[in-house]
Parts: structure tokens; C-alpha cells; sequence
């Protein structure tokens, strides 16, 4: 072998040994909750012999989070058949008032609502932004950018005295609206966007297109692999709020991370149920990864070739 | 179908406190189904132009009318003109077909059934049929230039507007791509305006081509006229490729003798008593038979016959089109640097004194670097134009097309005056 590709085997080995030990790191905590989720709490924090392989006692663990009454995991919906007679008003009273969708459901239908409201309003603002001339063009967005200093720490007393003004304590809109513009995505948008030639929409303008048909018909179909990516950010960002759900929401809308924080009672921690809940916790955002990767690879790869 | 005119249109940009003015007060008339080809150097304002034409600028100042109306005001969707573009800007989510139907579907309320029967239509005359279910990111640039046209063709609009749309094109599909264009506007009949910065495509595709350069129209006329005769400086030297030599000479008006000793053909002056006449005072009296010398750089003496255009000037541009240099056995000096053999023809790249010059000259010549070479032009040939402020003062006079009319094919290979 020569010198040259001796040296060159051994810094593959080095690399891919760095990159597994990073893989390791990363997913040995996942591991950890996953199969922790599955055992008796005596097996695996037993301070002997800690076990590290699955077991079976996932759907006991499950009906003990499930029997609890400060907690209500995954909703009871034979307790919403109640809301479902009003009829079709169901729908914006439930926004307000609905009660049992459980932590799970809870979590899931705000932060389905708040991506695809944030999408819209990001990808709008990013399209103004990027693609539009006006007054005040440039301070606005560094004030817009601005924001993202703001920790929510600061921001959870005036935004519940805001909520609290607008009668939305305890609603499902008081965790969705204070952040569906989020200065991230309009950023994340308005940097993807610059990239839509200009010559495209001009295109657009002489085939006759208003300028919402140039947004809608041409800026989010070429955009689709950045709003994926924006999807999962958004959907994420939703998905661990904690501090504000945890003083505006009360019990029976309380999402994941606020029900699982019920967990940790006062005189003791129920790890088991905990594992069950993180464990459960991660499953919409493994399927929503899962259905937005194609969009998010192929909008990779697009953007490599020659157009 | 109707033409375009546009009056005193002025627009300005302002980047920080500075005003730039892109298009300064032009008029011009585009007549009904002509092809005309707008061309100058880049950031002359030829693309604002167009722009302000499609509706995609603002005029700051003056009208653009389609026919009779004004459409000043009117947004680019309102107004009814196609444009293609340099990048072909096809919308790379939509297979070609629905980029073809695009315009269609938004602008008119045609079933999507009799949109799709003209998308075939369409396809077929540009042949592209076969390519219908694809991407733009498939198609190679050729396809996509097509794809373009086609989508500005199926709208049926009063005007085409095309922005440098060969330009991204190799040299071999560019040309095939500059007949398949002239023809099709010719069987499709539309007003057409064409920018440009290629000369060639200026002089093979347009009726009418007008030169802009800084902003301010130039000259309008057939790609003839406007080769024949320029109205300046800047328009001899943009259009006609090779470009036309240039340089400065001053104006010896001289006696008979002079004249006399070049031959009395009207040619160029032999050197040996160039110097001579340099020495001697340059305010002689103009003789009866009123000839009158140029003194140019290097070798340059020449001898018009015709005072008349160097009337009142001391000094002046000589222009000489590379494509009128005859080599012959008397004239004006000058040495080889590089011979171009083009097979039909050889370019000779020639220091004449301290600039180099450019001429199409017989295959059958090849001198070698270094060799000196003797040339001649008639005078007919020769352009002659003010120092100051570049405008012509006399341009060719052969027989050829008269100027103002494009009827004639361009004889480039003049000489044909002697």
C-alpha cells in the first residue's frame, strides 16, 4: 500500500469514527427514553444492574399515565360526542372551550394550526420583504429581526396581561397568535425568496398574473422545499413551548411538555410515565419528518444542478 | 395588432442621493407588424426601454401608446404585450404544458380543454410537441428558449417584446434560432420590439433597428441606412463587424500640385511628400479645383476630392469600414501584426501609427507579421465626422440603397463606387 493512501485510509477511519461518535451521543438519550419507556422504573434505575434492553411493560406504564386525574394524556373522545351535537358552530366553540383533547391532542391541533397560520404569514411577509419595494423597507425588517433577542422569559407577563385583555386565558389562540409571526420564518422566508429570479414574476405579472396569483401560484410552489424545512421548525417550536402554555393554558388543555411537568409531583417523580409520555411525545414529529423529507431532500438536490 | 409609439419617455432611477436618468426623453415609433431591433451597449437603456414598454417600469415623464391608447398608466398584466426573456423565465414547478397554458388560464376564460387544444397548436409550430410533459430543468437551452417563445406566441398579444432572448444560446443554435425567429414574426405579423446588444442580430433580424447608447436614441432606420449612414460616431462604431477603424487627421487644404502628385484618382497620398505638407503652413488657401488633404496618424495623407464636409473644420474623424480597405500598389502604409484567415476572407490586424487597424482584405493576400502593406479606400467610402461632437459629416456615397430605405440588400463589399 502506498504512503499517500495509508494516510488517506486513516483519516477516513478518524472521520467516520468522529462522525458514529457524534450518532452515539445524539441518539443514546433517545434510546435511553424509548426503552426506559417500556420497563418497570425499579429495572431501569436500579443503581445495580440498569437494564438496557426493551421490556414489556410499555402499556402498563401507558394506563397509569392514562388513570392519573391532574393529567389527562390522550383525550377521552367519548367525553367530546357532547360538543360534536352543537354542530357546525362546533368548531369555533371548541377553539375556546373545548376541554378533553388530552395532552396529546392538545399538542398536536395547536401545533398543526400554528404551522400552517405561521407558513402563510411568514412566506407572505418573506415574499413582501424579499421581493417588494416600500417605505421603511430596511428598519422594519432589522426591527422584525430584533425580536428574536427577546427571550419568552421576558415576554410571559405582558403577553398574559395582553391575552387576559383579550379574554383568550386559557385558550388554545393564547399560545397560537403571539408567535404566528415568527421572526424566524419571515427571515428564513425572505433569505429563500431573494433567490426567485425577478424575471420569473415579471413573467408572471406580463402572463397576467395579480400579484397574490405571483405569491401564491409562483413564490410557494418554488419555495416548497424551504417551507418544509420552515414546517418542521415551526411545528418544533410550537411543540416545546413550555413556559407560556404552563401559565396561560389550565389543566385540561395542557400540552406535552406542560402535562408531562405535572409529572414531577412533590413527593415524587413518576420516571416511568415520564418515559412514556417523551416516548409518545416523539412520535408526530418522527411522521411529520418522515412525510416532509422527500420535499426537504429533493429541494436540496434541486438547488445542486444546473437549471 | 397596432404599433407602439412612445413620446419623450424619460425614466429615472435614484440609488441614494444620485439620480440616474436610463432612457432620456426617446420618441419612437414602432409601426404596426414591424420587427424592430433595439441595440446599444449595455446599461444603454435599451432593456428600461423595453420595460417601460411591457409595463414593468414606470415612465417617470411622457406616454407609451399601443395604437391610439395610452397605456401609460396600465399595469404589465393590463396591457396586452407578450415578453420573452433572456433567462426564458419558465416556472420551473409547471411541466411546459401548463407553463404554455399559463397565461391563457389567467388572462382569458377559456375551458381548460380549449387551452389545452392551443398549447398543442402552438407546440406543434414550434416543435415542441414531444416535450409537453416535461420540466424546464429537463430541456436543454434551445428547448427552453422555445418554450419561451411559445408562451409569449399562444397569448396572440398586440406586441412581442423580447429581451436579448438568444443570448444564452450557443453560436450555432443562436443562428439557426435568428431565422426560426424572423420567420416566425413574419408569419405571425405582430410588432414586435427586440433587444439587443449584438450588432449582428441588429442588422440580420430587424426592419428597422434603433441605436441607443446613454440613454438617448441615437439613430432609427433600416440596419442599411443606419450602417451606410450613421448619424454620428458612436453609431459607426457600434454597428457594422468588424468595427470601423477610427482615428484623428487634421484638414490641409492644398494647391493643384498636390493633388497632381497623388494621381488625381482620388486616392491616398503617398508619404514622401506627407511629410512636406505636415511642415508647411496648414492655413493654404483653398484652389479653385478645391481638393483638400487629411493628415492622419502614421501614414495616413488623403486626398478628398469633395472639400465640401470639412468645410469649416480644421480637424477631423476619419472613419474607414474595415470591409473597404483595398490593398493596393500606391496608398497609406501600414504594418502586419496579425492575419486572421478566415477561409472566405482574412481580417489584417495593421498598426497604422500608434492604433491599430482592422481590414478585410482578399484570402489570396497573406502578408506575415511585420510585412508592410499598402491600402487604399475609395473615397466614396470614407466617413468623415466632427471631432467635437461626434455627428457625421459625410458618410458613404456609393450607389447603393439610398439611405432611409432598407429595400436593397447591404452590399458590404464595397468598392464598388470605383
Amino acid at each position: 500500500m502506498r504512503e499517500e493512501t495509508r494516510r488517506e485510509a486513516v483519516w477516513q477511519f478518524l472521520t467516520y469514527a468522529f462522525v458514529l461518535l457524534g450518532a452515539v451521543v445524539t441518539l443514546v438519550p433517545l434510546y435511553w427514553i424509548v426503552v426506559a419507556s417500556t420497563l418497570k422504573e425499579s429495572e431501569f434505575l436500579s443503581s445495580t444492574a440498569p437494564r438496557l434492553l426493551p421490556g414489556d411493560s410499555f402499556l402498563s406504564n401507558f394506563q397509569a399515565l392514562q388513570a392519573r386525574d391532574n393529567v389527562q394524556f390522550v383525550g377521552h373522545p367519548g367525553e367530546m360526542t357532547q360538543y360534536i351535537e352543537i354542530g357546525p358552530l362546533y368548531v369555533a366553540y371548541d377553539v375556546w372551550h373545548l376541554w378533553d383533547l388530552g395532552a396529546m391532542g392538545s399538542s398536536v391541533f395547536v401545533a398543526v394550526v400554528y404551522t400552517l397560520l405561521s407558513l402563510v404569514l411568514c412566506s407572505m411577509a418573506g415574499f413582501a420583504f424579499a421581493k417588494y419595494e416600500f417605505r421603511f423597507k430596511q428598519p422594519l425588517f432589522y426591527a422584525i429581526l430584533a425580536t428574536l433577542i427577546l427571550p419568552i422569559q421576558l415576554l410571559v407577563i405582558p403577553l398574559f396581561l395582553l391575552m387576559a385583555q383579550l379574554d383568550l386565558t386559557n385558550s388554545y389562540w393564547a399560545i397560537i397568535l403571539p408567535w404566528a409571526a415568527n421572526p424566524l420564518g419571515i427571515f428564513l422566508m425572505r433569505q429563500n425568496m431573494q433567490s426567485i429570479p425577478d424575471a420569473l414574476l415579471e413573467s408572471a405579472r406580463m402572463d397576467g398574473a395579480t400579484e397574490f396569483q405571483l405569491y401564491y401560484k409562483i413564490a410557494l410552489p418554488t419555495m416548497k422545499s424551504s417551507l418544509a424545512a420552515l414546517a418542521i421548525i415551526l411545528f418544533l417550536f410550537q411543540w416545546n413551548l413550555f413556559l407560556f402554555p404552563l401559565v396561560v393554558l389550565e389543566q385540561g388543555k395542557y400540552t406535552i411538555p406542560v402535562a408531562i411537568n405535572q409529572l414531577v409531583g412533590a413527593q415524587r417523580v413518576y420516571y416511568d410515565q415520564i418515559m412514556v409520555a417523551a416516548t409518545l411525545s416523539i412520535v408526530p414529529i418522527f411522521l411529520l419528518f418522515l412525510v416532509l423529507q422527500k420535499q426537504f431532500v429533493s429541494g436540496i438536490l434541486a438547488g445542486s444542478v444546473k437549471e | 395588432m397596432s404599433g407602439i409609439t412612445l413620446d419623450t419617455v424619460r425614466k429615472e432611477f435614484s440609488t441614494g442621493d444620485e439620480q440616474i436618468v436610463a432612457v432620456d426623453d426617446v420618441d419612437l415609433e414602432v409601426r404596426d407588424g414591424e420587427f424592430l431591433v433595439l441595440v446599444g451597449p449595455s446599461g444603454c437603456g435599451k432593456t428600461t426601454t423595453l420595460r417601460c414598454i411591457a409595463g414593468l417600469e414606470d415612465v417617470t415623464s411622457g406616454h407609451v401608446r399601443f395604437g391610439e391608447e395610452d397605456v401609460t398608466g396600465l399595469r404589465a398584466r393590463e396591457r396586452d404585450v407578450a415578453m420573452v426573456f433572456q433567462n426564458y423565465a419558465l416556472y420551473p414547478h409547471m411541466d411546459v404544458r401548463t407553463n404554455l397554458g399559463f397565461g391563457l388560464k389567467l388572462s382569458t376564460q377559456l375551458s381548460s380543454a380549449e387551452i389545452d387544444d392551443q398549447v398543442e397548436d402552438v407546440a406543434s409550430m414550434l416543435g415542441i410537441e414531444d416535450l409537453l410533459d416535461q420540466k424546464p430543468k429537463e430541456l436543454s437551452g434551445g428547448q427552453q428558449q422555445r418554450v419561451a417563445l411559445g408562451r409569449a406566441i399562444i397569448r396572440d398579444p398586440a406586441a412581442f417584446l423580447m429581451d436579448e432572448p438568444l443570448s444564452n444560446l450557443d453560436a450555432k443554435l443562436r443562428a439557426e434560432m435568428r431565422t426560426e425567429l424572423q420567420t416566425l414574426q413574419h408569419e405571425l405579423d405582430v410588432t414586435t420590439v427586440y433587444v439587443t446588444h449584438d450588432q449582428t442580430e441588429a442588422m440580420t433580424m430587424g426592419d428597422r433597428i434603433a441605436v441607443m447608447n446613454d440613454g438617448r436614441l441615437q439613430q432609427v432606420g433600416t440596419p442599411e441606412a443606419v450602417y451606410r449612414t450613421p448619424v454620428n460616431e458612436f453609431v459607426a462604431k457600434f454597428i457594422g463587424s468588424p468595427s470601423i477603424n477610427l482615428f484623428d487627421a487634421t484638414v490641409e487644404r492644398t494647391g493643384d500640385t498636390a493633388v497632381e502628385r497623388t494621381g488625381g484618382d482620388g486616392s491616398v497620398g503617398q508619404t514622401s511628400d506627407g511629410s512636406v505638407s505636415q511642415t508647411s503652413d496648414g492655413s493654404v488657401s483653398q484652389t479653385s479645383d478645391g481638393s483638400v488633404r487629411l493628415d492622419g496618424v502614421g501614414d495616413f495623407d488623403y486626398v478628398l476630392s469633395d472639400p465640401t464636409p470639412v468645410a469649416d473644420h480644421e480637424s477631423v474623424r476619419v472613419g474607414i469600414r474595415p470591409e473597404d480597405v483595398t490593398l493596393a500598389d500606391e496608398g497609406t502604409t501600414v504594418e502586419t501584426n496579425v492575419l486572421e484567415p478566415m477561409g472566405n476572407e482574412n481580417f489584417l490586424y495593421a498598426q497604422l501609427g500608434d492604433q491599430e487597424m482592422t481590414a478585410r482584405i482578399d484570402p489570396s493576400a497573406r502578408p506575415a507579421p511585420g510585412d508592410p502593406v499598402t491600402f487604399t479606400v475609395p473615397e466614396s467610402a470614407v466617413y468623415l465626422f466632427d471631432p467635437e461632437t461626434g455627428e457625421a459629416l459625410k458618410t458613404k456615397t456609393d450607389e447603393a440603397a439610398p439611405p432611409g430605405t432598407g429595400d436593397q440588400p447591404t452590399n458590404r463589399v464595397d468598392g464598388v463606387a470605383e
